[in-house]
């Protein structure tokens, strides 16, 4: 049953060069994502990968379509949503001086919910950081922590925009780790990525955007039979970053 | 009424800005600065008029006369040649030189002293001139035995006279109120946005409402302790008095910080970068600081500035903390202040409604 449904989402933005002129930043997009999966939403910089992830978050207007998450429009009930999703930003600083213990009280709040702070940090293995700063934490240690600040209204769907960018080998493993677990216990989680490891390593279904539109969407495996290069006789060859070159061509963007 | 949410936000950034020593400090540390300077060096002695002495006359009334100014308290004289004291004048260790002629004595008519003097100094003159004269006068009595017709007695009816830090102090409070309150609004929305904070709070159920409300509870609690923190301070350690209502006193205060709270959710929703907050927050401040009557009293502007400086919300706030703080007025008293606040009251607070739209704040 799908959690998520768009149907010919778009948002449009003036030229960076022309105000006068518009372009669709994301170009009449539909996707149906699947309660309990972990959907990938991959492509190149500029693509509309978090444009389309801040329409369904309400952070930004949408301009055609629609969307519903768990049948709630997102367009007329902005609130409603935002009760039942949990969001992971890819800038993650914090209030300066407060430790980890009452930024998550603090956001426990924002949802009118009394939640236990420790058990949260527990989730997301940072118990021993609690009366810590966000300032003190590593890169990894940040995105956990933005995990755990997303989870605090114990969500329908977990949003997560590039949560592994700029971590260690070590660190996004450990990420990794931690999606798995919570989609295991049944979250349904979007990511968008760059990176396509990741993408064949948690997703079990990928849209490849590019230009604002989808170019491609299936599973992993499916899609690497579709278009990796040279389709070989044996079942999988190539990986997905072949897919992904395949399909948005080896120019350099941004 | 206020929500739960509201209250525990509330907290949070009042929580926030007690753990941030520096800001603290340093919000209190210039108006400290600033009584402390001003109420030492009014509480200090009325300083001797240096005023050197060139005698050339050999006579004895010439060395009475020199004596008796050196007896006289308020001047500190230094007898010496005319050109080393001259030379002293142009430095500035003179506040003037007294030239007492060769032909100085009671039998001829009428003298002439000259008087040297540094044009820089010219406001010092009308007060000293008219003291020599006095001097120079019961000098020229006591030589000719002539009785004074009028004789001055001081009683001190022990009144409290104005001093310039009783001045200064409710325009500093203004002032600091300022500061506190768009700095808490204007440039820490800035600085939210600029981390992202803004845009994670925007996809958390949490009402635009809620965020404000709780901001201005806070900004308010803070901006009362800072300003309660500084009147003890002048209280105890300048000895200036609040001569009016406590009560009136501070109802000025917080609809004062309401208004520069406003103003700097304003700044905060037009400023879209650190720099774009700081710039058109001195807009704001700069003009302020000069034209409200915080430093000296807006009737001492040339006149073509006064009706501008009149209506300047600070204006109106500071004149109003003065007139309880040092006339002990009445409400009644200050509705003309009263009316000027609840203008820009208004005024700013729905100019902040119109440009604080929550989702463009936020991206």
């Amino acid at each position: 049953m799908p959690i998520i449904e768009i149907k010919d989402l778009a948002k449009k933005y003036p030229l960076p060069d022309n105000k006068s002129e518009t372009f669709f930043a994301v170009n009449g997009i539909s996707l149906s994502i699947e309660a309990g999966e972990i959907y990938g939403i991959l492509g190149p910089n500029g693509a509309g990968k978090t444009t389309t992830l801040e329409m369904l978050e309400g952070l930004n207007d949408i301009d055609g379509g629609s969307a519903t998450i768990d049948g709630i429009d997102v367009a007329k009930e902005p609130f409603k949503v935002k009760q039942i999703i949990g969001v992971q930003l890819q800038a993650n600083e914090y209030f300066d001086n407060l430790s980890l213990l009452e930024l998550l009280t603090l956001f426990g709040a924002l949802y009118d919910r009394i939640i236990d702070p420790n058990d949260l940090l527990a989730k997301v293995h940072l118990q021993e950081k609690a009366q810590a700063k966000p300032a003190n934490l590593s890169g990894g240690q940040k995105q956990r922590f933005s995990i755990a600040c997303a989870l605090v209204n114990e969500p329908k769907v977990l949003f997560l925009d590039e949560p592994t960018t700029g971590l260690d080998p070590q660190a996004k493993r450990n990420l990794w780790d931690l999606v798995l677990e919570l989609n295991g216990a049944g979250m349904t989680i979007v990511l968008t990525t760059h990176n396509m490891e990741e993408a064949e390593t948690l997703c079990q279904r990928i849209a490849i955007m590019d230009h604002g539109e989808v170019v491609a969407e299936d599973t992993p495996q499916q899609l690497i039979l579709k278009h990796a290069a040279e389709p070989p006789e044996a079942p999988l060859h190539g990986n997905i970053e072949d897919v992904f070159l395949a399909l948005t061509g080896h120019g350099l963007r941004e | 009424m206020l929500s739960k949410l509201q209250i525990h936000l509330a907290k949070v950034f009042l929580k926030i800005f007690l753990r941030d020593r520096q800001s603290i400090f340093f919000s209190l540390f210039f108006p400290v600065i600033f009584m402390t300077v001003f109420g030492f060096i009014n509480n200090a002695d009325q300083e001797a008029i240096n005023i050197g002495v060139v005698n050339n006359s050999s006579s004895i009334v010439a060395t009475d006369f020199a004596q008796l100014l050196i007896d006289n308290p308020v001047f500190a004289v230094t007898i010496g040649q005319e050109e080393r004291l001259r030379d002293e004048l142009i430095a500035g260790d003179q506040t003037m030189v007294l030239v007492l002629p060769a032909s100085f004595d009671t039998e001829s008519e009428s003298e002439n002293l000259r008087l040297l003097v540094d044009a820089a100094q010219v406001n010092q003159l009308s007060l000293i001139v008219p003291l020599l004269q006095q001097t120079l006068i019961s000098i020229e009595r006591e030589f000719r035995n002539i009785e004074p017709m009028f004789n001055l007695e001081l009683e001190d009816v022990q009144a409290r006279s104005q001093r310039y830090i009783d001045f200064l102090l409710p325009g500093l409070m203004a002032f600091t109120l300022m500061q506190l309150a768009i700095a808490g609004s204007g440039f820490n929305i800035v600085e939210y946005r600029r981390k992202g904070i803004l845009k994670r709070l925007f996809v958390t159920p949490i009402q635009p409402k809620d965020f404000i409300t709780a901001i201005v509870l806070a900004r308010m609690a803070i901006v009362l302790i800072q300003l309660t923190v500084l009147i003890a301070f002048a209280t105890f350690v300048l000895d200036v008095r609040i001569l009016g209502n406590f009560a009136s006193f501070y109802f000025v205060i917080m609809l004062g910080t309401f208004i520069f709270l406003c103003l700097g959710f304003c700044l905060g929703s037009i400023a879209k970068t650190q720099q774009a907050v700081g710039a058109i927050g001195n807009i704001v401040i700069f003009p302020q600081i000069f034209l409200s009557g915080v430093f000296y009293p807006i009737e001492s502007m040339p006149e073509l500035v006064q009706p501008i400086a009149r209506v300047l919300p600070l204006s109106f706030v500071s004149t109003a903390m003065r007139d309880i703080a040092n006339n002990g007025a009445a409400m009644l008293e200050i509705m003309p202040s009263l009316i000027g606040i609840a203008v820009w009251f208004v005024i700013s607070f729905v100019l902040a409604t119109r440009l604080f739209v929550w989702k463009d704040v936020a991206n």
